[in-house]
């Protein structure tokens, strides 16, 4: 009898969730290096912050390519990693693979379907609102009456930020032509594509670009620079997740900014509370994780406006409603003529 | 598909094809004269990329976009350089040569970039365009095609250049005997090596042209792997060209023009999804090899190392 109250006892014990896990350290991979005033720079800049507000060591594994990144996530769980962040939707078969091979928690993008209790986690981040709010601001400042989307590939989290800046430029002015084009499948890094993409969009008539593209966003910035709009005017660049406004040179209009920060500090507090694997994550308007940032190119007047319309959605009188299909963003801009 | 044949689609349409056309003429011409001399140099994609980054480190160092040029040129001759002594002097395999410095120059490439700009991203000023008086106001083609860079005009001369070289002079006879029969040319007194030599070079010299143009005019930066295979499509230029320049120059547009075609098409708000407007630059490659391919003139000597008196 006693022996079976102690193995009841063990079997609770072992069963029980009630026990908060140790998370000591947390490790983050990136294709590229975490210096590209983009994706991977605001996700390691974010990590470790995270890291510092909870009080866990980081490890950071840059420029780890598009390719099979199974041998570092294995070494760094080796390491004693609690927490791998897997930085690229490339990595997302790789990541639930070693998160059942090791034991480590991971966090994978774009993979909402894939949350398993203490184990696998997804962020599938999007600034729609604020690409709500930039797209209100080109329509306010076109002088050609024409505006551009140039992205590098066609990501969940892309898609949803190229439907909210359609969305915005037709609440704003249904008039405007919006135009849309891909540089490639996957032109993450095409700088050239990105140059002579953009060219050609505002050859067609774009004076402002929202582009979105990680290395390619360099080009695109030059082909800002290079060219003049159709009517002379200077054309302006809508940058997203980084901010290059230390590199602009008199056409960055704004930046859709985002701020990991909240979503990794939550994963690390749910993985220590057992929560972990159990929910998605996102980043939002209201509490800035999401924001507008404005440079000297903004008109102060129609920022105003936009700092106006960010209170309505924030306080539900406009809804923004991401889109993560491809096929939805083509049904906003297809309109074009 | 309302908005084809409009200003818009058609300005795109030229705009992109003359931006992307230009480093795959450079790079055709150069693999044109490697090939001619029977060397098969499948190097020119790492020739093109050390080019690039060349180009825009001296560019960016000098404030000056034709030193930019010179230093592509030199990049490219340093691959070729390592290329003339394994496959032509050493008698290596020039695929495998070929393979080994274009990954070898990927990897390079990265590396220096990583240490030197991966924290700042420099970028080039806007470069000055020479607008032809009279025909750059042409409504739809007249800003793209005749408002370019000078180097642009200076890559249409090299096309007249070239063919008059290979037709009229005897540095072109003696190149084609070096691909089509260099024991004859050996016999009758010819450097057959030499010849090989200076047409590996040549070709180095064009294609790190053709990547500083891409680096220094056509992204104003360097990124790593930043060609994507203009090198390679290069190469199906050259060989499909038939030892002709201005085929190079009529491959490279119809290659530049499908791949503005895929902007130009969604630009125009076409219904056709994009995942199939990506494919057509894929298509135009098959559909061209399916087309010319065959009649495709190959020297006999092409990729055959040569050793005096060996059978």
């Amino acid at each position: 009898m006693k022996n079976l109250l102690i193995s009841a006892a063990l079997g609770v014990v072992l069963a029980s969730p009630a026990f908060a896990a140790e998370v000591d350290t947390i490790a983050i991979l990136t294709p590229e290096q975490g210096s590209d005033f983009g994706w991977n720079q605001q996700g390691v800049d974010a990590a470790k912050a995270a890291a510092e507000a909870t009080g866990v060591e980081i490890i950071v594994a840059e420029g780890l390519g598009y390719g099979d990144v199974r041998a570092p996530m294995r070494e760094l769980a080796a390491e004693g990693a609690d927490l791998l962040l897997a930085h690229a939707s490339g990595y997302n078969t790789a990541g639930p693979e070693i998160a059942e091979e090791t034991g480590v928690a991971v966090a994978i993008v774009d993979s909402p379907d894939a949350l398993t209790p203490g184990k696998v986690a997804d962020y599938t981040l999007s600034g729609h609102e604020g690409a709500y709010l930039a797209g209100r601001l080109a329509a306010k400042m076109t002088t050609t009456g024409t505006v551009g989307i140039v992205v590098s590939g066609e990501p969940p989290s892309w898609n949803a930020q190229s439907a909210g800046f359609a969305e915005g430029v037709q609440a704003e002015n249904p008039d405007v032509k919006i135009l849309y084009s891909v540089i490639g499948p996957a032109a993450y890094s095409d700088a050239a594509g990105g140059n002579r993409v953009t060219t050609s969009v505002i050859a067609a008539g774009a004076d402002i670009i929202f582009g979105q593209g990680n290395g390619s966003s360099f080009g695109m910035i030059q082909a800002v620079e290079s060219n003049k709009a159709t009517d002379g005017s200077d054309v302006l660049f809508i940058d997203v997740i980084g901010d290059k406004s230390s590199l602009d040179k008199g056409h960055l209009l704004t930046s859709v900014m985002w701020d990991m920060t909240p979503v990794y500090t939550a994963m690390i507090e749910d993985l220590k509370a057992d929560k972990y694997g159990t929910r998605s994550y996102a980043i939002s308007l209201a509490d800035d994780s999401v924001k507008l940032i404005k440079t000297p190119q903004v008109d102060d007047a129609a920022w105003e406006d936009v700092m106006a319309l960010r209170e309505q959605i924030l306080s539900g009188e406009i809804k923004v409603e991401p889109k993560f299909d491809a096929a939805e963003v083509r049904a906003l801009v297809t309109l074009a003529e | 598909m309302d908005g084809l044949l409009t200003e818009a689609f058609l300005s795109s349409l030229f705009t992109g094809a003359i931006v992307a056309a230009v480093p795959m003429l450079l790079a055709g011409l150069g693999e044109q004269m490697s090939e001619k001399a029977g060397v098969l140099n499948i190097g020119i994609e790492g020739m093109m990329l050390m080019g690039a980054y060349m180009g825009f480190l001296v560019a960016f160092k000098t404030d000056s976009l034709w030193l930019g040029f010179v230093g592509g040129i030199l990049g490219g001759l340093m691959v070729a350089i390592a290329m003339a002594v394994l496959c032509v002097r050493l008698g290596l395999n020039q695929i495998v040569i070929g393979i080994g410095l274009t990954l070898g120059a990927e990897g390079l490439t990265a590396l220096l970039h990583h240490f030197q700009f991966s924290r700042t991203y420099p970028r080039l000023p806007v470069p000055e365009r020479l607008n032809i008086p009279g025909l750059t106001d042409l409504p739809v083609i007249g800003p793209s095609l005749f408002g370019r860079h000078l180097i642009v005009y200076l890559a249409l001369l090299a096309v007249i250049i070239l063919a008059l070289l290979y037709r009229r002079t005897n540095l072109g006879m003696t190149l084609r005997a070096a691909g089509e029969s260099p024991a004859a040319l050996d016999v009758a007194g010819g450097n057959v090596l030499g010849i090989r030599v200076f047409a590996v070079l040549f070709t180095g010299a064009m294609a790190g042209l053709g990547g500083a143009y891409l680096a220094n005019i056509g992204a104003g930066l360097f990124v790593p792997f930043m060609t994507g295979g203009a090198g390679f499509i290069g190469i199906v230029l050259a060989m499909l060209a038939r030892g002709r320049p201005f085929w190079v120059l009529i491959g490279s547009l119809i290659f530049g023009a499908a791949l503005s075609l895929t902007t130009a098409l969604q630009v125009a708000g076409s219904n056709i999804p994009t995942d199939v407007i990506q494919m057509l630059p894929f298509a135009a490659v098959m559909l061209v090899l399916v087309l010319f391919g065959r009649r495709a003139k190959l020297p006999s000597a092409l990729g055959a190392a040569y050793e005096r008196g060996a059978r």
